[in-house]
């Protein structure tokens, strides 16, 4: 289960997201990622409430960090101790941006 | 039905009852014409006693010779039924043939009380989906009703809505019902007959053909459907068998006959991957590069399934020609991310783990990108987590140096090498089975060889998931160095 919060004001957008990201939940993070990305320079993903990320849920980071590099900004925040360990091991800690 | 046998009747066969496909639908449906004719006939039998015993009160020759013929006919096709078997194809015309005829034969005995029986066979024949065999029970039931019509007129059970009289015809009761009174008073066939047709049998097939279009519309929907279920079960069918076929090239892929190295006493290795679900986007690989340097090679790749196991193969050939080259491990990684990424617009990407030993010192190299913590074993000590340095995942962005690092393998060391999926193994309240476990299945097998070690991990994640299904590709690998042994 996972659970997308949505707030944007002008070019910035702010997703939050609660439960598991995973291979069944993925798909539908990378749809509101594609829906929210287009013209705003400046995305923050809240992960407080996030309990897991796998490969899957990674790979949709991934591809928002890509796109935002060419637009903007993006940000991850409020990182919980499974979630930065995930970050640590897979490396993602090096291409993201991590404000805690 | 053998394929040697498919002839010209074969062949007509075919045409009459329509694909393979209704077959089954077919003798399903002719058992339900089985139960209809048995219930048929103990509803005869009833009426029978009932009027034997006078709670009907109509006049028993009149009841009993059609009842009888029609339970007759009942009983022959019953045991034609059980002679084919509910299996021939030309069972469905002969019980629509009898069905019609009981039904009309009790119709011209019992007339208007009954003119819902009209109906009946051809609601049935919907049933068998085919749109001829319901065109062919609809003329049927139209033409036998009609003569039973003009019968039940002569001699049925009289409807005295219909009857017409001269003005001031006189009739004296004969006791009974007043029907019998009407037809001693000398009221023509022809005028009874006539007036049957018109206000008995014409409004009646009025509504028995709207009973035919809606019939015919359930068999036209029921014959798409059953033609578009049969297509999708041959897609999954496929799908299925492409799916298994992957499955064993999958396996092949990697190097799975063991012990893997019979002539080399210098070292053991095992490993094994169990796909979640056909195939997998886990992998492990190893191959002796020359005679002193084993490569070992763990990874997974993002996701599940077909995506992830396209990926995969791709990742595995790309890594091992690179490594293949005498490359360091980090340039093999380094090289391995050149390669992958610049075909990647799905974003796909693969950690890996990959070392090289120098048999001959026990010197082992290796890299990370993004892989899980080995676990390491010296002897004398304990199974732990080795937290090497971790570069990014590979296949993930452009231009990444990967770094390695040195270690040297005392003779009695172990290696174990495992996927996400161990660790993350999640039992039916959501639980992980988490590295603490792992460790402890890993530290209860000090002595075990790299086979058995691994039977032990295995045997512990499956009394900890229990009967959870597996959601995730679970590999593992479990390397023992012995070091030089004197032949």
């Amino acid at each position: 289960m996972l659970t997308i919060n949505k707030s944007s004001e002008n070019n910035k957008a702010v997703l939050s997201l609660a439960g598991r990201l995973d291979t069944v939940t993925a798909p539908d993070f990378d749809k509101t990622v594609r829906e929210v990305i287009p013209g705003i320079t400046e995305l923050e993903l809240d992960l407080k409430k996030l309990e897991y990320i796998s490969s899957a849920g990674l790979r949709v980071l991934l591809t928002a960090q890509k796109i935002m590099n060419t637009q903007g900004t993006m940000s991850v925040c409020n990182v919980n101790e499974t979630v930065m360990e995930i970050f640590d091991v897979t490396g993602f800690s090096d291409i993201l941006t991590i404000k805690n | 039905m053998t394929e040697n046998k498919k002839s010209f009747w074969g062949d007509l066969r075919e045409k009459l009852t329509g694909d393979d496909m209704f077959h089954d639908n077919e003798v399903n449906a002719n058992r339900l014409g089985s139960l209809i004719l048995l219930v048929s006939g103990i509803l005869l039998g009833i009426i029978i006693i009932l009027t034997v015993i006078g709670v009907f009160p109509l006049p028993l020759e009149s009841v009993l010779s059609p009842s009888i013929q029609a339970i007759v006919e009942i009983l022959i096709l019953l045991i034609l039924c059980r002679i084919a078997k509910n299996d021939a194809w030309w069972l469905k015309y002969v019980l629509m043939i009898g069905l019609v005829l009981v039904y009309a034969r009790l119709d011209s005995m019992l007339t208007h009380k009954v003119s819902i029986l009209m109906v009946l066979p051809v609601v049935f024949s919907s049933r068998y989906f085919s749109r001829n065999l319901t065109r062919f029970t609809a003329i049927l039931s139209t033409v036998a009703f009609f003569f039973s019509a003009v019968w039940g007129a002569m001699h049925g059970f009289i409807n005295l809505n219909i009857v017409t009289m001269e003005k001031g015809t006189e009739m004296i009761a004969t006791g009974g019902f007043i029907g019998e009174t009407v037809r001693n008073a000398g009221v023509s066939d022809g005028m009874l007959i006539m007036n049957t047709l018109l206000y008995d049998y014409i409004p009646r097939w009025m509504m028995f053909s709207i009973t035919a279009i809606i019939s015919s519309n359930i068999v036209s929907r029921g014959r798409e459907m059953i033609i578009s279920q049969h297509e999708k079960d041959v897609k999954t069918a496929r799908i299925e068998y492409e799916l298994n076929l992957a499955n064993a090239i999958q396996a092949d892929m990697l190097p799975n006959i063991y012990p893997a190295f019979p002539d080399r006493s210098e070292f053991d290795i095992f490993a094994t991957m169990d796909p979640a679900k056909e195939v997998g986007g886990d992998f492990y690989d190893f191959f002796l590069i020359d005679d002193d340097h084993l490569c070992m090679v763990i990874a997974d790749v993002s996701g599940k399934g077909v995506p992830a196991a396209l990926f995969m193969m791709a990742s595995k050939i790309i890594i091992a020609n690179n490594a293949k080259m005498n490359k360091s491990p980090a340039q093999i990684l380094t090289d391995t991310n050149e390669a992958i990424c610049s075909n990647n617009r799905e974003e796909m990407f693969v950690t890996v783990w990959l070392g090289i030993l120098e048999i001959s010192t026990g010197k082992l190299t290796a890299a990370n990108a993004g892989h899980e913590y080995p676990v390491f074993f010296s002897p004398g000590e304990k199974y732990a987590l080795f937290k090497d340095k971790h570069g990014f995942v590979i296949g993930g962005m452009r231009g990444i140096k990967y770094t390695e690092y040195e270690t040297v393998l005392e003779p009695g060391s172990k290696i174990f090498l495992y996927t996400d999926g161990l660790p993350e193994a999640t039992d039916a309240e959501g639980k992980m089975f988490g590295a603490e476990r792992m460790l402890e299945a890993l530290n209860g097998s000090l002595s075990c060889n790299p086979v058995s070690t691994l039977d032990n991990v295995k045997l512990s994640v499956d009394s900890f998931v229990k009967q959870a299904e597996q959601f995730d590709d679970l590999t593992m690998l479990c390397f023992e160095y012995k070091g030089k042994t004197n032949k």
